[in-house]
């Protein structure tokens, strides 16, 4: 009996790990291979080079500033999004008209394809028409009004701004959520007792949130991490190599330049990190969870 | 009275954030009804003097959003529902059937969750080469399946995790296999998680990018961002037409999401949370 209990949840497990590994599992794992070659991508045969690739990743300057991007992304659209998100969520949990409303505007830029948003901010960044100009022009500050997307020194800034538009709806709904579970008991006994608004959020709204801080941190840590689709479509990596990250050098290196087996190194050492910063939460949801 | 004054000076605060917010989105549909020539004239922050819906016209041939629409569609039609299945089959096995090596096995999915797409671009280039499906539809649901899989998986065995084992058992007494318990009770009593992960699937699917950048060719097999992403080059001087063009690829989600925000939001926090 128990045995034929067995039997019958491998069957349930089977198609979707079996598809797991094969698309997912296998491809991370044999790109780790690819890594040590001198793959061309097209070419039948290559050489294996031992850690090559990684050595030339050290004396790469593109990598070196892909990987200061990546951490400034990392930094920036995680702070910005969660700080903006939990100020949104305290707010929109007190006395507001319009709450549905206010929570569908916010998180609506989430939904959207990527390409689209960074479409829709490339065309308000247009140095001639695009709006952010105009506005500036509008109110008289005309030497504000520069080429946004065009220049070294504004490029990787004016696509965070992109990015912090469309990740502040997240934390916003997970605070929420957090938020209904501290009872409105604490608030008023803290009020009889004369704690201002201040000391109540520090006191009882911030470590009613403990659980949330984590999994809202945790969670937009690995996004940052993957950022592709938005460099991509905003600034192709540009102007010059002022916006590129790990994901996009990786594409260029092979795509563009022919190099997969130094491609897929860049994407091992961005992955490698990125599984290590999450391990706890994936050990976290796993533990949560077990029998 | 101080109370209702509080809350009406926080509503006007947030409603005039909110418009911030929401303006790349107005002055996109602004622009998109206006002439080209109306736009230049007056800028991009006036009011239009003339309406027209002509740009539409012009994205949708142009834009050959025919085809990409179409495209995402079908990808939509035979990937979701199939991954959705095979997750919810894996999800009651690691909750309810006392799978061997059940956390080993969720320990690997999770951290599926953690892994960025692009270090399996490669190797799943080269096997759709070789099995000869690149520029196909097809070639895409494979990895789509298997990138949505962790995320479902997370979701729905937290879910199947509550629903009562006395149930469960009483079917088996009855002489219904794990089989039949999943079919006749376990998917019915967990509709609420499985609407919530088959949309949120749905838009992750609807966006994707990368794979279909690199293992789509022809215009015939792109899908929706594949397709603006060409749009927006060849329009990138037609403020109005590109403007047009970004409004149809993204008006359905908008609408969808308006509407079934509802599901959105709580298979969201009950994802990321405690589940």
């Amino acid at each position: 009996m128990r045995r034929r209990e067995g039997l019958a949840a491998w069957v349930f497990a089977a198609p979707a790990l079996i598809v797991y590994f094969v698309f997912l599992v296998y491809p991370a794992l044999s790109s780790l291979w690819f890594s040590f070659t001198d793959w061309d991508g097209l070419s039948p045969g290559y050489n294996t080079v031992g850690l090559d690739n990684y050595k030339d990743m050290a004396s790469d300057p593109v990598v070196r500033q892909a990987a200061v991007n990546n951490l400034i992304w990392a930094v920036v659209t995680v702070v910005v999004p969660v700080v903006l998100g939990l100020v949104l969520a305290v707010v929109l949990n007190g006395k507001v008209r319009g709450k549905p409303v206010l929570r569908l505007i916010f998180y609506t830029p989430a939904v959207l394809p990527l390409v689209s948003v960074a479409s829709i901010w490339g065309w308000l960044y247009n140095p001639q028409y695009g709006a952010i100009n105009a506005a500036l022009r509008a109110v008289g500050l005309d030497s504000l009004a520069q080429p946004w997307l065009g220049q070294d020194s504004t490029a990787l800034g004016a696509t965070m701004v992109a990015a912090i538009w469309l990740r502040v709806g997240f934390p916003m709904l997970l605070y929420l959520a957090a938020l209904q579970g501290i009872s409105p008991d604490l608030y008023e006994a803290a009020t009889v007792d004369g704690a201002s608004r201040w000391q109540q959020f520090w006191h009882i709204t911030m470590p009613g949130l403990k659980p949330a801080h984590y999994v809202v941190i945790a969670l937009s840590v690995i996004d940052s991490f993957k950022v592709f689709d938005l460099i991509y479509a905003m600034t192709y990596g540009g102007p010059g190599t002022a916006t590129q990250v790990m994901g996009t050098w990786m594409y260029f290196n092979v795509f563009q330049y022919n190099q997969a087996g130094y491609g897929t190194a860049i994407a091992v050492v961005i992955t490698v990190v990125a599984v290590a910063v999450s391990i706890p939460y994936v050990r976290s949801q796993t533990k949560e969870h077990a029998i | 009275m101080t109370k209702t004054r509080g809350g009406l000076g926080t509503t006007v605060v947030m409603t005039l954030v909110a418009l911030l917010w929401i303006s790349p989105l107005v002055l996109l549909v602004i622009t998109a009804v206006r002439p080209l020539s109306d736009f230049i004239a007056n800028g991009p922050l006036s009011w239009p003097g003339t309406f027209t819906f002509d740009n539409f016209a012009d994205a949708w041939g142009i834009g050959n959003f025919a085809t990409t629409y179409r495209n995402s569609l079908i990808l939509l039609v035979l990937k979701v529902p199939l991954g959705v299945f095979i997750s919810a089959m894996l999800a009651f096995a690691l909750a309810k059937l006392r799978i061997r090596f059940g956390t080993a096995i969720m320990y690997t999915v999770f951290l599926g969750l953690t892994i960025p797409i692009y270090i399996t671009i490669v190797p799943v280039f080269v096997m759709a080469r070789s099995a000869g499906i690149t520029d196909s539809l097809i070639g895409l649901i494979g990895p789509y399946l298997a990138f949505g899989i962790p995320f479902e998986v997370l979701v729905l065995q937290s879910f199947f995790r509550q629903l009562p084992d006395e149930i469960l058992e009483a079917a088996r007494i009855d002489g219904a296999g794990a089989w039949r318990t999943f079919l006749t009770i376990a998917l019915p009593l967990s509709a609420p998680a499985l609407v919530t992960v088959f949309i949120l699937d749905a838009v992750a699917t609807w966006n994707e990018f990368l794979f279909a950048l690199i293992l789509l060719n022809s215009d015939a097999h792109k899908t929706i961002p594949v397709g603006l992403l060409n749009f927006q080059g060849q329009f990138s001087n037609n403020n109005t037409g590109l403007a047009a063009g970004i409004l149809i690829a993204v008006v359905p989600i908008l609408v969808a999401y308006t509407f079934l925000q509802r599901w959105i939001v709580g298979g969201l926090t009950a994802g990321a949370s405690k589940g």
